[in-house]
């Protein structure tokens, strides 16, 4: 399954886990190794996705990278605990991509009418 | 009380500087009174979100099928009320599981809607920032001596109800003192109006968002990245949420 990010079509296995390569996207499997290290609790695993990232990118981008990820920490939790639908125009946008990603499997889905699986 | 300094020497790399400002900002204004709760309660608060990493019913919860299954009390620190604790530990440590249920017997404990979103704002805030210092391979940034001051008790005065489980205050209805809330962004989506009950909170949003990820009015144009490029932050953007299992 894929989609476009910019005119960048990119495998979308990746965001569930689900890839083995970068999927399209530059340095994509270390990004993604590096998201599931920080976000998992061991530090060893971490510590080793970093340098690998480290290595793969350069230093402003590996910022960049920490960033996105604690910018995420930020919005899925308000999303989650004050129960916003998604937004009409981007349900109608993403349906076949959130289709793909099975995101209606997740409980936050009852938040959006219709979305549910 | 002089300006926060945070140490980022641990990293090995340069944070950019509006990264840095943006959490000298942030953590200044976590100890800050809000619109319901003391500087102090808001620090209690944020000591509260870490704490629940540790908290043995969360650890307990988050393994069961459901936490509503799993009885018991909280290992606080705090003299915070039971549903700000409980709050607080939920929304850090299990937040795909709550559910409108959840929020309803929260609200009919006493907590009013208003204080829910600002005690859910510092938690988030606090869990970003926590994230971030994690990833970058740094402590995590101490929380600041509580500035005094009570709260201000401000309710935006046009608010809807129905969209969301907490009213929100839609961009065409932000006037006077809430007026520069969304920033005159043409497109304002509902992740934005989430906390727009404490108008702060969605100021303070804005500009982490602008500086951790991409700005309210660069979201629609997929050439805008950094020196990780957009298809890099949407990946990077996508995998956290999908762990975190958030739908939105």
């Amino acid at each position: 399954m894929s989609g476009k990010v910019g005119g960048t079509e990119i495998d979308l296995s990746a965001v569930n886990g689900e890839g083995t390569d970068d999927g399209g996207v530059e340095h994509g499997a270390a990004l993604v190794a590096f998201v599931e290290a920080v976000m998992g609790d061991d530090d060893d695993d971490l510590a080793a996705a970093r340098v690998t990232l480290r290595r793969a990118l350069s230093p402003a981008a590996f910022v960049d990278a920490c960033a996105v990820v604690g910018a995420f920490n930020v919005v899925d939790r308000i999303a989650d605990a004050t129960g916003i639908p998604l937004d009409e125009a981007m349900a109608t946008m993403s349906a076949e991509v959130r289709a793909d990603l099975d995101l209606a499997r997740f409980a936050s889905s009852a938040n959006t009418p219709g979305a549910s699986g | 009380m002089g300006p926060i300094s945070l140490d980022y020497a641990g990293a090995g790399v340069s944070v950019r500087e509006d990264l840095a400002e943006t959490h000298r900002e942030l953590v200044e204004y976590l100890g800050r009174p809000g619109c319901w709760f003391t500087g102090s309660e808001r620090i209690a608060i944020a000591a509260e979100s870490r704490n629940a990493l540790q908290c043995p019913l969360c650890v307990e919860r988050k393994q069961a099928l459901s936490p509503d299954h799993v009885a018991g009390a909280h290992a606080r620190l705090s003299e915070l009320p039971e549903a700000v604790v409980e709050l607080a530990h939920r929304v850090r440590g299990d937040s795909q599981r709550l559910s409108r249920a959840w929020f309803a017997r929260t609200l009919e404990s006493g907590l009013e809607d208003g204080a829910y979103v600002e005690a859910v704002g510092i938690v988030t805030f606090v869990a970003g920032v926590d994230a971030f210092c994690r990833a970058l391979g740094i402590p995590r940034f101490p929380l600041p001596t509580p500035e005094p001051g009570e709260p201000s008790r401000r309710r935006p005065e046009k608010l809807t109800s129905g969209i969301a489980w907490v009213p929100l205050l839609l961009p065409e209805d932000a006037s006077g003192p809430e007026a520069d809330v969304y920033g005159g962004a043409a497109m304002v989506p509902n992740i934005a109006r989430a906390l727009s009950l404490v108008p702060d909170h969605v100021r303070m949003l804005r500009r982490e968002t602008a500086t951790h990820y991409v700005a309210l009015d660069d979201l629609q144009n997929p050439s805008v990245g950094r020196d990780l490029d957009r298809s890099q932050i949407e990946l990077v953007a996508a995998r956290v949420s999908a762990l975190n299992e958030c739908f939105y």
